[in-house]
């Protein structure tokens, strides 16, 4: 009976240390693997909310782009609608020589409008790295950023004070076979506000190519925004292309179909 | 015995040069077979010297008359990285042709751009020349494969358009399934910063001249450009013909100083660079490379061929020798000298080359003739012809005989030969008489 009585409370005293002994496991486990998925889930939380900043579901702008080159100084206003990341179209309104020049983009093409021939051409994928509207933006900008959490692998590789703010910095790297044009993009964002602040852009073999700073915030629907899109190629540094939002305008009702090569066409 | 001295070079060489010629064809078949042998070898070397000097001759024409030009000037910044500003002034144009005397010039332009039709797009090298001026220097224009070479205003689109002619690379047509009266529209970036765009039609489809243009380029009028580009201060090229192409080196000097006067009267813009004058041989370096070593290349050849038939007169003599031991023991007994039996047996060599080197002339020029201007018709597999070098060739393989080469190629030959009969030679010299005669 005694006999029992102990081999009993034995056995339940040892059920009671192999719950423990599974239960510290599972803290340390826990303990180990809990940073993970949450920084990952932060990541991806961030790219997502740069990726569609700009955009919302539905966004409508107007903005002004200035191009400065050693040759020309060109002041365009444009004005932009998308939908979602795979839709979005552009139009010039000034100056009156471009007016009407539409840029349509849907998923991985872009096709321009030519008001003055009245033709819509194609842009080849062969000419997706030449420059866009002659800015230092090109083509490819126009497509490619908006796959970025498709294309590159993200990590916060630094948080704390830089540039006298609190900032995260985002380094992108591109996932392998993935048909880009950087080698590494890093971003500043700044924690409060989550607003990205500069873009540093670095070709395959690690040499800086070219910087894109934002600032002049403007808190819209609950975001803060930069309003203003500095480039800056490093090769020239007496050139830029500045784009200035004048107003921007998320959740606007737009239908896929307003994205089409007819309506391209009919809107003139 | 002073007389018979001073005579006996003189006197002694025309009766060994005619025993010599009699020792030949004591065995004709051997003397035949040795003369093939080296005659062959010598057509061989003419056929391939005719086809590398008709190649290189192709080239030449290929860049001096339809393309290049003999000279051409451009804006460094131009050479460096095609710079659409990097033109030079069209006053400079009417200076260059009023203060020097003896050259046709053609201004060109150039723009890289996109050319799209409903169905495809792709990108362009936009080159516009003056039709008048560029056939003066070049006849590239008359190289039209298919439609009729009309540039300047096109009938309007469907739509009541304006549109002015094209021509085009006949790879770029292949590629975007043009044809003459196919319609084509170019988007560019104009010189203002604005986008470029004007419709097209096509007039003519040209052959293949250099890859480039082949591939992506369209050809339009220097008016037409404009309209396009916004670019009317300049022109990008300047393409010179030199009427009289010995004074190539004087004519680029001459221009070098123009153009320095002309700076020095009317400066240009700094982001442009200094006006660079270059000759043909500077524009085409894998030509002129090719001119350089297709000299050498010949010389190997030739002699590697001519030392190879060669070996059959080395064989031929060493026979020839050996079986005349006795005979040349006893002419030693008797006296004779043994450099004059050695020049003997060197001259029945000389005269082998000589007889080989005659025929194999006459059959290499007669193989080339035959062959004619056109050359070897490589039309049947090759109905494109070829690029190679940077340079499109019609695909005739062109043999062109130049008389010194037949003279290099005959003089190889007999000093190879002759070198080779100095072994024979020289054993007939270190006999022993009384050994040779027993």
């Amino acid at each position: 009976m005694a006999m029992i009585t102990k081999s009993q409370d034995d056995d339940r005293r040892g059920g009671t240390t192999a719950a423990w002994r599974a239960g510290l496991a599972g803290l340390c486990l826990a303990l180990l693997l809990a940073p993970l998925p949450a920084q990952a889930i932060e990541v991806q939380e961030l790219i997502r909310h740069i990726d569609s900043l700009w955009r919302g579901n539905t966004s409508q702008a107007t903005m002004t782009m200035t191009v400065k080159t050693r040759r020309y100084q060109r002041t365009m206003t444009m004005e932009a609608w998308s939908r979602g990341k795979d839709y979005s179209l552009v139009v010039i309104r000034e100056p009156i020589k471009d007016r009407g020049i539409a840029t349509l983009k849907v998923e991985d093409n872009i096709w321009n409008y030519l008001p003055k021939i009245n033709r819509v051409t194609k842009v080849p994928s062969s000419m997706m790295s030449g420059s866009w509207m002659g800015s230092h933006f090109t083509n490819d900008d126009l497509v490619k950023d908006s796959t970025f959490e498709d294309d590159y692998t993200s990590k916060i590789t630094f948080e704390g004070e830089r540039d006298g703010r609190t900032v995260y910095e985002l380094t992108s790297l591109p996932k392998p076979d993935a048909p880009v044009v950087w080698g590494k993009v890093v971003m500043l964002i700044e924690q409060k506000t989550l607003a990205p602040y500069k873009n540093v852009y670095y070709d395959e073999e690690g040499v800086l190519i070219r910087t894109m700073t934002f600032d002049q915030t403007k808190k819209i629907d609950e975001r803060v925004i930069p309003m203003r899109l500095i480039l800056q190629p490093e090769d020239k540094p007496d050139e830029s292309t500045v784009i200035v939002y004048d107003d921007i305008a998320f959740g606007v009702p737009l239908e896929p179909s307003f994205f089409s090569l007819q309506s391209l066409q009919r809107r003139h | 015995m002073q007389q018979s001295h001073a005579a006996s070079p003189a006197s002694r060489l025309p009766i060994l040069v005619f025993i010599a010629w009699r020792n030949i064809w004591r065995s004709p078949v051997r003397s035949i077979l040795t003369i093939s042998a080296l005659a062959s070898g010598l057509v061989m070397v003419i056929l391939y010297a005719a086809m590398m000097e008709g190649m290189i001759r192709q080239m030449v024409h290929q860049a001096t008359a339809i393309s290049v030009g003999h000279l051409q000037v451009h804006r460094q910044a131009y050479i460096d990285d095609q710079d659409l500003y990097a033109t030079l002034p069209w006053s400079y144009l009417d200076k260059i042709r009023q203060d020097i005397p003896g050259i046709q010039v053609a201004p060109r332009l150039y723009a890289s751009g996109l050319a799209s039709t409903a169905e495809t797009s792709t990108g362009v090298l936009i080159k516009a020349v003056d039709p008048r001026r560029e056939a003066e220097v070049t006849q590239m224009l008359e190289q039209v494969r298919s439609g009729t070479l009309e540039l300047g205003r096109a009938s309007d689109s469907k739509e009541g358009l304006p549109r002015y002619n094209l021509v085009i690379g006949a790879q770029l047509a292949k590629n975007m399934n043009l044809a003459p009266g196919s319609e084509l529209i170019l988007v560019t970036q104009a010189a203002d910063g604005s986008v470029g765009n004007a419709l097209y039609r096509i007039a003519a489809v040209l052959k293949p001249l250099e890859p480039n243009f082949d591939r992506m380029g369209v050809l339009m009028l220097i008016e037409a450009y404009q309209k396009l580009m916004y670019l009317d201060d300049g022109f990008h090229e300047l393409a010179i013909h030199v009427d009289d192409i010995t004074r190539l080196e004087a004519v680029q000097a001459e221009l070098d100083a123009e153009l320095k006067r002309l700076m020095a009267a009317q400066p240009l813009d700094e982001l442009g660079g200094k006006p660079v004058v270059r000759n043909w041989r500077q524009l085409t370096p894998m030509v002129a490379d090719m001119l350089e070593m297709s000299k050498m290349i010949t010389f190997v050849v030739g002699f590697i061929v001519i030392s190879l038939a060669s070996m059959g007169m080395l064989n031929t003599m060493l026979m020839a020798v050996h079986e005349r031991t006795h005979e040349f023991g006893i002419l030693l007994a008797i006296g004779m000298k043994r450099r004059w039996l050695l020049l003997m047996v060197l001259l029945e060599s000389l005269f082998l080359a000589l007889v080989s080197a005659l025929a194999g002339v006459a059959l290499g020029a007669g193989v080339v003739s035959l062959f004619g201007e056109r050359g070897i018709d490589l039309s049947g597999t090759l109905p494109d012809g070829y690029d190679w070098g940077g340079l499109v060739f019609e695909p005739y393989l062109q043999l062109h005989l130049a008389p010194a080469d037949l003279l290099n190629a005959s003089l190889l030959m007999i000093v190879i030969t002759l070198l080779a009969a100095l072994m024979p030679a020289w054993r007939t010299v270190r006999l022993k008489p009384a050994e040779a005669m027993r």
